[in-house]
Formats: structure tokens, sequence, C-alpha cells
């Protein structure tokens, strides 16, 4: 569970501190929203917790120059959703690549099954119905964290969610 | 969306092993070291007021140099602590700069690059590709349309210069012969692979890279990059290349994965990196954003081990050949600092703008042999 905005920013500053509690708080808080974003955009397991494991070590690097006005989790997000967004890009210029470790279960439920289908989706799609639905995150947040327009969020929002309609019906 | 990803909990205490190692063996800056960096910046400020106002002011301003570490700045570039020639450009053109501090203007050129063994440059003019000796001797001009960004390659007997030209990557031979386009390409600075085989990096897009064999044509590697792409870099030993962006640097291997990548928070952005020469690590330049007071760290991007940084904003790293010392430029002090990597040394140089008709940049550092 993602702490408050205040026990966040105290993570933050014990942990500059040098306070491997606070750090592990801040660790704990941010890893399971982390690790789905990356799964849900790479569908790969193993790539996705290098990339979210990349993401904390980029944290950990970074963390005496971090800005504590700022929250962690959008930076952290902002992280993991490029770097999944790149190794999906690699991937497909990669056919050779290793597939989807994750098999489809005999009779998918309706989630099981929308995930699938949210495979099908590009890269950039994908990130933003992540980000939107899976972190709550609102389309003028998403499009500050991924530097584009506005209006190319709602734009991917609207084709991604239309993408999937069609596909599931 | 209520949802959990396979593996998570399993994930989570692998990756947490990982990253508590990572956080316990960082050297945390201490509470009034990170405290004191607005009182410096600030310090700054009243600093470059009072230097104008008053000659007493001056003290001010060395008193700061003192406390952000370089103290005793050379008024002059008296020499290069190093092995090897400096090639530098600004406002007034290009510039050799020898190990005994001597400067040559080589003339108004924009872009200027060291053939490999330092015995000719390549420069750009306006609307032409020049092949010039480090005394300012033209050997060739070929007349081309805004080049851009020469790269210079080969053996003694065979070298090739890849260029950018209104929309396009072309190479020529070293004797200015079979001057041809290879591939449209965005306005990045191409970079020749060392070792054997004619193979380039460039940029066909702003956030694409191309790795191709000049010779047969085939492309070897294709890569994206979130965001617009500044500089690219191979290891001394062609194994490894650095796609350089403020915010999303990665370093790749030869299959194309990605092997070190760096992500700066939203508070700081990264400015340049370099491979160290002779080994595959990547030094970083981060600064504050621009209009914001804060630090400039050179750091190494696996480790984290920090090389060097001062209050203000840093522009550029490079390494001399021989890979022990850096040049970093810090145009908010408008000094040039030389830090030895390793038994640390810093060698501080100001009014670096006077001497060279402007802010220097640094082109090429070639061939300490």
């Amino acid at each position: 569970m993602v702490g408050s905005g205040r026990d966040e920013r105290a993570w933050v500053r014990r942990a500059q501190a040098g306070s491997a509690s606070d750090f592990e708080a801040l660790f704990r808080a941010h890893w399971a929203p982390a690790y789905r974003a990356a799964y849900l955009v790479v569908r790969d397991a193993a790539a996705a917790e290098d990339i979210a494991q990349e993401a904390f070590l980029a944290a950990v690097r970074a963390l005496d120059r971090f800005d504590r006005r700022r929250p962690f989790g959008p930076w952290l997000h902002r992280i993991v959703v490029n770097r999944a967004i790149d190794w999906a890009r690699a991937r497909a210029l990669r056919p050779e690549a290793e597939q989807v470790d994750t098999p489809a279960p005999e009779r998918p439920e309706r989630d099981e099954e929308l995930l699938r289908e949210l495979d099908r989706l590009s890269p950039e799609h994908r990130a933003v119905i992540v980000l939107r639905y899976l972190l709550d995150y609102t389309p003028g947040e998403i499009a500050e964290m991924l530097e584009l327009p506005r209006g190319t969020v709602n734009s991917r929002l609207r084709r991604g969610l239309d993408s999937l309609k069609e596909l599931l019906q | 969306m209520s949802y959990r990803a396979p593996n998570e909990q399993e994930a989570g205490e692998r990756s947490w092993e990982v990253v508590r190692a990572a956080y316990e063996s960082r050297e945390p800056v201490a509470w009034p070291r990170r405290h004191a960096r607005p009182l410096i910046a600030g310090a700054l400020v009243a600093a470059v007021v009072a230097a104008a106002l008053s000659p007493p002011g001056r003290s001010v301003v060395r008193s700061f140099r003192k406390a952000v570490g370089v103290e005793h700045a050379q008024p002059a570039l008296f020499s290069v602590p190093t092995p090897g020639q400096l090639l530098v450009t600004s406002r007034s053109g290009a510039w050799v700069v020898q190990r005994d501090g001597s400067k040559r203007l080589l003339g108004h050129y924009r872009d200027a690059v060291f053939s490999p063994h330092g015995l000719f440059i390549a420069a750009t003019h306006a609307n032409e590709l020049v092949a010039l000796d480090p005394k300012g001797h033209v050997h060739w001009t070929l007349a081309r349309p805004s080049p851009r960004f020469p790269a210079w390659a080969g053996t003694r007997t065979d070298t090739r210069i890849a260029y950018v030209s209104r929309g396009r990557v072309r190479v020529v031979a070293g004797d200015g012969a079979g001057d041809r386009a290879v591939a449209p390409a965005a306005l990045v600075p191409p970079a020749w692979r060392p070792g054997a085989g004619r193979v380039l990096a460039y940029a066909p897009t702003p956030r694409t890279v191309a790795v191709v064999n000049i010779d047969s044509g085939t492309t070897l590697l294709r890569l994206g990059s979130s965001e617009a792409i500044r500089k690219l870099e191979w290891s001394d030993n062609g194994r490894l290349l650095l796609v350089f962006t403020p915010h999303a640097t990665r370093v790749y291997d030869p299959r194309g994965h990605i092997v070190t990548q760096d992500d700066p928070s939203d508070a700081m952005l990264d400015i340049d990196a370099a491979f160290q020469p002779g080994t595959e690590r990547v030094a970083v330049v981060r600064i504050p954003p621009s209009g914001i007071s804060g630090s400039s760290d050179v750091f190494f991007l696996r480790t984290g081990r920090k090389l060097f940084n001062v209050t203000g904003a840093f522009r550029q790293l490079a390494w001399a050949p021989n890979g022990r010392w850096a040049l970093v430029t810090w145009p908010t002090a408008n000094q040039w600092i030389f830090v030895r990597e390793g038994r640390r040394k810093i060698i501080g140089v100001s009014r670096i703008s006077t001497q060279f008709g402007g802010l220097p940049r640094v082109a090429d550092w070639c061939c300490a042999s």
C-alpha cells in the first residue's frame, strides 16, 4: 500500500539521512505498483522484475539529489513506464526474442482475457492505459510524466479503449 | 483495476536484496553539506554581485571558489596536465591546444575532429567540409550544404569521414574522394565503431539509432529512444554503444540489450556522458534544470561513485585519451576543471572564455602516444 504524501516525504527524508528501514518502507510501498505497471506493458515477468529493480536502483543513485517537495511515486513510475516502453519496442525489433512467459489459462477469466488483449496494443497505448487504470493517474499527470501533450494522452486512451472493446467483442 | 502480476512477492524479495545492497553501499551526503547547498548557491549570487560592485567583492568570489573545492584556479591555461592535443571550438572558431598550453586558431570552423592518429583535422564551414593539418594548412575541401558533426576513423592507410548534411549521413574517404550519401539522418553526431570493419552508428530520426556496416549496407542493429538523442559513443573496445539523452541514457551491448541505463529524477537532468577510455565505464554529468540553483555532479553510471561536484552547472565532460584525467567545463564559474581519477587531483583554469574568444567546447582530445 502506498503511504500518504506525508509518510512518503518522511521516508524519503530519513532514507536520505541513511535510515535503511525508511528506505525499505519506501521500497515496500512502491514495489508492487511499479512491478505491475512494468509487467502490464512488457508482459514478461523477468523483464518486469529487471525494469522495476533498475528503477529502484536509479532511485538509490538519485536519492541524495531527490527533491523532497515532489512525490516519489510519479517519478518512479515515469522511469518504469519509459523503460518498459523501450524494452517492448526493442523486443518488437527483435522477433527472435523470448515469448511472453505467462501461459494463458485454459478457461480465461474476464480479467485475463482483457490482459491478453492489452498485449495486442502498442507499448505506447498500453503504457497510458496502465498509468490511467492501474495506477490511477489523471490524463494531465500522465502527460507530464511521459512528456506528451495532453491531447495525445487522451487520444491514446480513447484509441486504446476502443481497440480493447473491439478485440473483446 | 485490481491486479496482481505473476511472481510479484518473490520478484519483490529478490529485488529488495539487490536494491538494499545498493542503498547500503552508497555514500550518503552528510546533512550539513546537503543543507549547505542552497546557502552556497545564495552565496554565489551575492558573491557575483559583490564582485561586480567593488574590489573587495573579489575576495568573496575567491572564498566561494575555495568553498566549492577549486582553490587557486590558474588564471590561464598554462599547460594541460596529461599528454595529447585538445581540439576546441568556440564563437571565434576551432583551436588546437598543445600540452604546453600553446594555442593555435585554425580558422572560423564550426565543428572539428582529429583524424585517427591526430595528423589531420576534419572541420566544417557553413557549406564546406575541410581537411587540414594542426598548423591550419588546408589539404582538401568538399562543398556540401551545411555539413555537421564529422567523425573520422580508420587505419593509417584507410580512413573515412562520416558527417551529416541536409538530412543525410554521408561518408567520404580520408583523401576527400568517393563522397556518398548513406541514409537519411537526423542532426545527431554519428560515431564509428572502433576496430575492424566500417561500422557506423547514426540516428535515422531524432529518437532512433541504426548501426550499419557501410560496405555491405547491412543494418546490424536498430534501437529506439524515448527522447531526442544528443550523443552516440562507442566504448574503446567497440563492444558497447552509449545512447545519450538528458533523461533516459542507455548503454547497449552488441545484441542491442541494455546493459546500463540512467533516468535522473524530475528535478535534475544529464547534460553529458562519456566512456572512460580503456574501460566500459560511463561517467555522467548531472545538473539542476536551467534557472534552478543546485549542484552539478560527475559520477560513474553503474556504481554511482562520484568523481566531482560543484555548485552551479557543468556543461561538458571530456576524457583524456589515457583515461586518467577528465576535463569538465564549468560555465557558471567561467572555468575548466581538470580532474584526475583515482588519486584525485583537481586543477582549475579560470577566465576560460576570454582565452578562446567565447565559451569553448571540447571537440576532441587526441593521441597520447
